[in-house]
């Protein structure tokens, strides 16, 4: 049995006595030295390219000027998210009303009439006031309810001296206030 | 004594007005208040676009299907979609809600029907604003309603009240309420008898401020030097002493022209007579124009950034609208916004690597 060398040491043999005829020599040789100029030529390319796109750092007042602007960038950057931080914190302090919020007349919106009322020389503008019949009924509804908790209010002072007392005390301090023309 | 001075105060003011038979102003006002009660409780709110085109809703409710156009608060007319509704409650009290909704192509169409607006609120101008401004980083969006002042001689509101006071004056209802029963009710029970009272100083000054100016303008070119804007507002604190200790009798004191002796001399109370008392109609025409109040609410495009409403729990903004607020001064409500400009973000990103790598290949190159 053959052993692997002398296996191999046959076909070594036979590779070696059967080499490829070459024609055409020169062709070979210039398709090599071709492939050689281009991937010459390539690597000149990509450093053309990086040349001309960072060029300008060769160039001190373009170098400057980019570096300028790029400062600027990032201070207006920082300068506007910083105001807008700032903004949006204060807001997220703001009270939360807690539910929609109603219309309503307060009882200060009444009593800010009265003020202006009295302040202005107890008159109203003159217009013509529609009044349907059902404000009409809930109006004078109104006053006998007014009515009755004057009478009721009348009451209660009159039951409570120390109320009545007090409540003419002040008036008569009041009234001493008062200058009449 | 368990009774609280402001209870006995309250006690005292009835007492006092029933014991000089005041049911004549007692009745009045409760026929404002009853006249109120006919328009609806509206709210509007605005949804902004970036394009500067604006989603308009309404909201009103009322408790009784009337939506008379000639009582609404704000511009509305058969041109909005409209979704009727009707709500009961617990109790069985029903209230009728109106919807209605409306695209506005720009700010300008907005105001044309402010301007075309014949509801409650017509005599009082408004108008909106909207603004974009672009940042590079971000765009910037802002609206704005604004509503004109009442008086041309008030003092601005800011004069008497501090901050706190302020916030707590321009509050919602609501708010002053949760406020004045909650934690700190002391504190803020206080605070609105502080801001009340200012406020009752404040109203006093402006109808006199207003009646000065007013008057003035009646008898430019007719009275002396004495009846001048700048005389008379120099005199303007004796002016309010005398309207303050005669309040009680003010109008029949005006009426013999009492009040007018004392404030402008003998003489001259005899020959401007007419002209005093054209000018306290005005003021009293300016004080009770028509108003009826509503609440208006803003949405902005993107991340809100700044405001002077108050934001309410769905995270929209929200301003009450009181005739108080533009007495003096204009109202404003305002609201900012952003969005950023991710190209504007990318392409600085991009710059900043571009200059960063320059820089550093020309310091490997050096050495």
């Amino acid at each position: 049995m053959k052993t692997e060398s002398e296996k191999y040491n046959k076909v070594l043999k036979i590779l070696r006595n059967s080499r490829p005829q070459l024609d055409s020599t020169g062709d070979i040789e210039r398709e090599v030295i071709n492939k050689i100029a281009r991937a010459h030529q390539n690597r000149l390319n990509l450093s053309e390219i990086i040349d001309f796109l960072f060029g300008w750092v060769y160039i001190g007042w373009v170098r400057r000027s980019l570096i300028t602007a790029s400062v600027i960038l990032v201070l207006v950057f920082v300068y506007q998210q910083g105001v807008i931080l700032k903004r949006i914190d204060l807001i997220s302090r703001q009270t939360v009303v807690t539910n929609k919020e109603i219309v309503s007349t307060p009882t200060d919106e009444i009593e800010k009439l009265l003020l202006v009322y009295k302040n202005s020389g107890r008159r109203f503008p003159s217009k013509t006031i529609t009044i349907s019949e059902k404000e009409m009924k809930d109006l004078l509804e109104s006053v006998k309810e007014l009515q009755i908790k004057y009478k009721d209010l009348e009451n209660l002072i009159e039951g409570d001296p120390e109320l009545k007392k007090l409540i003419e005390k002040k008036l008569v301090e009041n009234n001493r206030v008062k200058t009449n023309l | 004594m368990k009774r609280s001075w402001s209870k006995i105060i309250a006690l005292k003011l009835i007492y006092e007005a029933m014991k000089r038979n005041k049911i004549k102003l007692i009745i009045s006002i409760v026929l404002m208040i009853v006249v109120s009660c006919d328009e609806p409780e509206t709210v509007v709110t605005n949804y902004v676009h970036p394009d500067g085109s604006i989603t308009r809703k309404i909201e009103m409710r009322n408790n009784e299907n009337s939506f008379k156009k000639s009582g609404l608060q704000v511009p509305f007319d058969e041109t909005w979609n409209v979704r009727d509704s009707i709500e009961i409650n617990k109790k069985g009290d029903t209230t009728w809600v109106k919807r209605g909704a409306k695209e506005f192509k720009n700010i300008e169409e907005l105001n044309l029907a402010y301007k075309a607006d014949s509801g409650a609120n017509k005599k009082i101008l408004r108008k909106a604003g909207f603004r974009k401004s672009f940042k590079w980083f971000n765009t910037e969006y802002r609206f704005s309603e604004n509503i004109d002042k009442k008086l041309s001689f008030g003092y601005p509101v800011t004069d008497y009240l501090n901050s706190e006071e302020l916030l707590f004056f321009y509050s919602p209802e609501r708010v002053k309420q949760a406020k004045e029963s909650g934690p700190d009710s002391l504190k803020f029970k206080a605070l609105s008898d502080s801001v009340k009272h200012k406020t009752d100083t404040w109203n006093t000054k402006n109808i006199v401020s207003e009646w000065i100016g007013e008057f003035s303008k009646l008898t430019a070119g007719k009275a002396g030097d004495d009846l001048t804007y700048g005389s008379l507002k120099a005199r303007q604190d004796e002016f309010i002493k005398i309207v303050e200790l005669n309040d009680e009798k003010f109008d029949s004191l005006w009426k013999k022209g009492i009040i007018l002796k004392k404030l402008i001399g003998e003489g001259n109370a005899m020959k401007y007579k007419t002209e005093a008392d054209s000018a306290l109609s005005l003021v009293t025409e300016s004080y009770f124009v028509n108003f009826k109040e509503y609440s208006v609410r803003i949405v902005m495009p993107g991340k809100l950034i700044g405001t002077n409403g108050f934001i309410d729990t769905c995270k929209v903004l929200l301003w009450p609208v009181k005739s108080d607020f533009f007495l003096t001064e204009p109202y404003e409500m305002w609201a900012e916004s952003k969005i950023p400009n991710m190209w504007a973000w990318f392409v600085s990103g991009l710059f900043l690597i571009f200059v960063l790598t320059g820089v550093i290949m020309r310091v490997i190159k050096r050495g």
